[in-house]
């Protein structure tokens, strides 16, 4: 069932691409995965994935609960890191740059790939010092005037700015949720990262708050490439260009958004879409 | 096997017969628990009820009241009030004079007897009144003496006047002087200038705190500089960046066996190593503190520990999301949301460190010593210690000025606690 349509720019040589199928290739790709595995301990919960995430691209990851989509979301900035068992094989380049190369040093790797995550997490700081947090310890900004307009900036593109621009002193976390998760989009980009990576972000908002969300992704995916996770196909559909199913740790199809949904290739992915797993 | 099916009317009589008894053992649960509560409050007010009536007292004592020539020839017969001239000057002598006039023993052994109604450190007080204030010389003064411990415990009534005289410690003709003082209204019942302004001394009357306080003060300074900075810093280092194996597993299962051993055990531990091989001097608070710091360690790493694992990882995520290296994350966002619990860690131990006896009185701080300390390197005591010490000693003042010492380490901790809740509230973040 190998059906790899386009094959740009890719000089690494990979295999096994025996379950995958549609898109996995991207013409103007910003991130490359190539063969990834990722072990927590002895358990593989990513199986041989390889993928492009283009330029200006907002991709969603789709998946039953389990499936190893947030892991795999988690390579992109090396937050498995973290976790002491997790080991990962593989390529994956940003910029033709391999991440998990011995000389790259995760902390400006981090500012580069953006993150949000799945619960809303604002420091337990003022809504100013939570965005001008990365600025800070980036050293990106030259004065406290500069420092001011990032954080103006950055609140006004994730559209926040309007609700909080007379509060910027009172605590982040005293904001609403949909408003916490728009305050860590706009940390987020204040750093100005290429990527922004987004572990379901709207799972624990309300349907308002989600709308907002999902505008303000549409919005970004003008500047940003956008990977995010997300439970719900309906939101898949609404934000992104193209999707990607995951199933029990293994790549299954990849492909636009609107083929995914009416037309897939893969029998599995139709039971998904269809409602019949998941 | 029994497969017999129960009806839903069954099971909900059944239920309805069970739920009498399962609510009177509710009841019963909550009984007992107000009964302990009841009971520890009880005994809680009971202790601070003893401890104050026995205690307060021993704040005040009675003073007599002279006039005391201050003649410069006499009192300092150098004229430079240098310690050696005061010293060999007369004022006890005067002092005697003085209250001669007043209760005329007759013979040599009346006068004897009559001397030691007054404390012994008459001399020093006049000493110390002419040095601050040379003004005095030449004038005639009234000056309040202390009484000797065995006088003032009779004016308290511990010691009777129908005890027969074979068995009291004070005579008949010594309470005939006590009277005669008492008919004059020299006698006064004040609050005492010693207990907290004096130092150990062998005379109950001129006994206090001061000298253990500050020992006190300055062996807790020590133990909180060394055991704060280094009981964080291991808890961070464990809990962020060493890698979880044998060797931290092995360290941790110690840490946690520290925090059981009996204190003493530390102070045996101090002796050897900081005494025996570094060959520091003894008695000293610099050496209390570091064995005080070696006991609270332990405390201080597990509660520590525990308040960093309470850190939510979200904010860990969210610092590392954004590119903050480990140090930012430790020091921007771990340690200052671990702080309150850290504090109660320290506190908690430092309360320890204060009420701790055992430790100190094998590294030698249960010295007599008159002198207050000024540094971390003079020899000195602190207050359990002294406590303790008193505890020991026979004369009847003692007991209330033991009482009145412990009031005072109680005051010392609960103040010490109240400025750990108000940092801890201080620190803590609202949001």
């Amino acid at each position: 069932m190998v059906k790899v349509k386009t094959m740009v720019n890719i000089k690494e040589d990979f295999k096994n691409l025996d379950l995958t199928v549609g898109d996995v290739f991207s013409k103007d790709a910003r991130l490359k995965a190539r063969n990834v595995n990722v072990f927590y301990g002895i358990n593989k919960a990513i199986d041989n994935v390889t993928i492009d995430i283009g330029n200006k691209e907002v991709i969603s990851f789709i998946g039953p609960s389990g499936c190893g989509k947030s892991t795999f979301l988690r390579c992109f900035n090396r937050m498995n890191d973290t976790i002491d068992s997790c080991r990962i094989e593989g390529k994956i380049t940003l910029e033709d740059e391999n991440i998990y190369d011995d000389k790259i040093d995760v902390v400006p790797l981090r500012a580069r790939i953006g993150m949000v995550f799945q619960k809303p997490n604002p420091f337990p700081k003022s809504i100013y010092d939570n965005v001008a947090y990365g600025p800070r310890i980036h050293g990106l900004s030259e004065n406290k005037e500069h420092l001011d307009n990032i954080v103006e900036e950055s609140l006004k593109r994730a559209g926040l700015w309007e609700e909080v621009n007379d509060r910027l002193l009172s605590p982040g976390t005293g904001l609403s949720g949909g408003q916490q998760q728009r305050l860590c989009i706009a940390r987020a980009i204040a750093v100005s990262p290429e990527v922004i990576l987004m572990d379901e972000p709207c799972s624990a908002l309300d349907p308002i708050a989600t709308a907002k969300i999902e505008e303000l992704i549409h919005e970004l995916g003008n500047e940003y490439s956008i990977v995010i996770v997300t439970h719900s196909m309906q939101q898949a559909a609404r934000v992104s260009k193209r999707t990607a199913y995951f199933h029990l740790g293994k790549l299954i199809e990849v492909g636009k958004t609107k083929e995914i949904f009416t037309r897939p290739r893969h029998n599995q992915t139709e039971a998904y879409i269809s409602g019949k797993i998941g | 096997m029994n497969k017999k099916r129960i009806t839903p009317l069954e099971a909900t009589n059944t239920v309805k017969k069970s739920i009498v008894k399962r609510r009177s053992k509710d009841n019963r649960l909550k009984l007992y628990g107000r009964i302990a509560i009841g009971l520890a409050v009880c005994f809680l007010l009971f202790l601070f009820y003893s401890i104050f009536t026995k205690g307060y007292p021993g704040f005040f004592q009675y003073y007599v009241t002279l006039d005391i020539n201050f003649d410069r020839d006499r009192i300092d017969p150098k004229g430079d009030l240098s310690d050696n001239s005061l010293f060999d000057g007369e004022a006890s002598k005067i002092v005697n004079e003085s209250l001669f006039s007043i209760i005329e023993p007759k013979g040599r052994k009346a006068k004897k007897q009559a001397k030691k109604i007054v404390s012994s450190g008459k001399d020093v007080r006049i000493a110390k009144m002419v040095k601050n204030d040379p003004s005095l010389f030449g004038t005639i003064t009234k000056v309040k003496f202390a009484l000797d411990d065995d006088i003032d415990s009779f004016l308290r009534g511990y010691i009777k006047r129908e005890t027969p005289e074979s068995e009291r410690r004070i005579s008949d003709k010594v309470i005939g002087f006590v009277d005669k003082l008492n008919q004059d209204g020299r006698i006064t019942y004040e609050f005492s200038d010693y207990i907290l302004k004096g130092s150990a001394s062998g005379n109950p009357e001129m006994a206090g705190i001061k000298g253990a306080f500050i020992g006190s003060m300055l062996t807790l300074s020590v133990c909180l500089l060394i055991s704060f900075p280094l009981g964080v810093a291991t808890a961070v280092y464990l809990e962020e960046i060493a890698k979880k194996n044998r060797i931290t597993e092995f360290i941790e299962v110690n840490i946690n066996n520290l925090a059981a051993v009996p204190s003493v055990v530390f102070g045996i531990m101090g002796l050897a190593i900081f005494i025996s091989i570094f060959g520091m001097p003894r008695s000293i608070p610099l050496v209390g503190g570091m064995v005080l710091a070696l006991m609270t360690l332990p405390t201080i790493i597990i509660s520590s520990r525990a308040a960093i694992r309470a850190v939510p990882p979200s904010v860990r995520d969210a610092a590392y999301g954004i590119g903050a290296s480990k140090l930012q994350v430790i020091f921007h966002h771990v340690i200052p949301l671990a702080m309150p619990g850290m504090l109660t860690g320290t506190i908690i131990g430092m309360a320890q460190a204060l009420g701790e006896t055992a430790p100190l009185l094998m590294i030698g701080m249960v010295a007599f010593i008159v002198d207050i300390p000024n540094s971390v390197m003079d020899p000195g005591t602190v207050l359990p210690v002294q406590i303790f010490m008193w505890a020991d000693f026979a004369e009847r003042m003692f007991i209330q000025k033991t009482s009145a010492a412990i009031i005072v380490l109680l005051g010392f901790l609960i103040s010490m606690n109240a400025l750990a809740v108000y940092l801890r509230k201080k620190l803590e973040r609202r949001w």
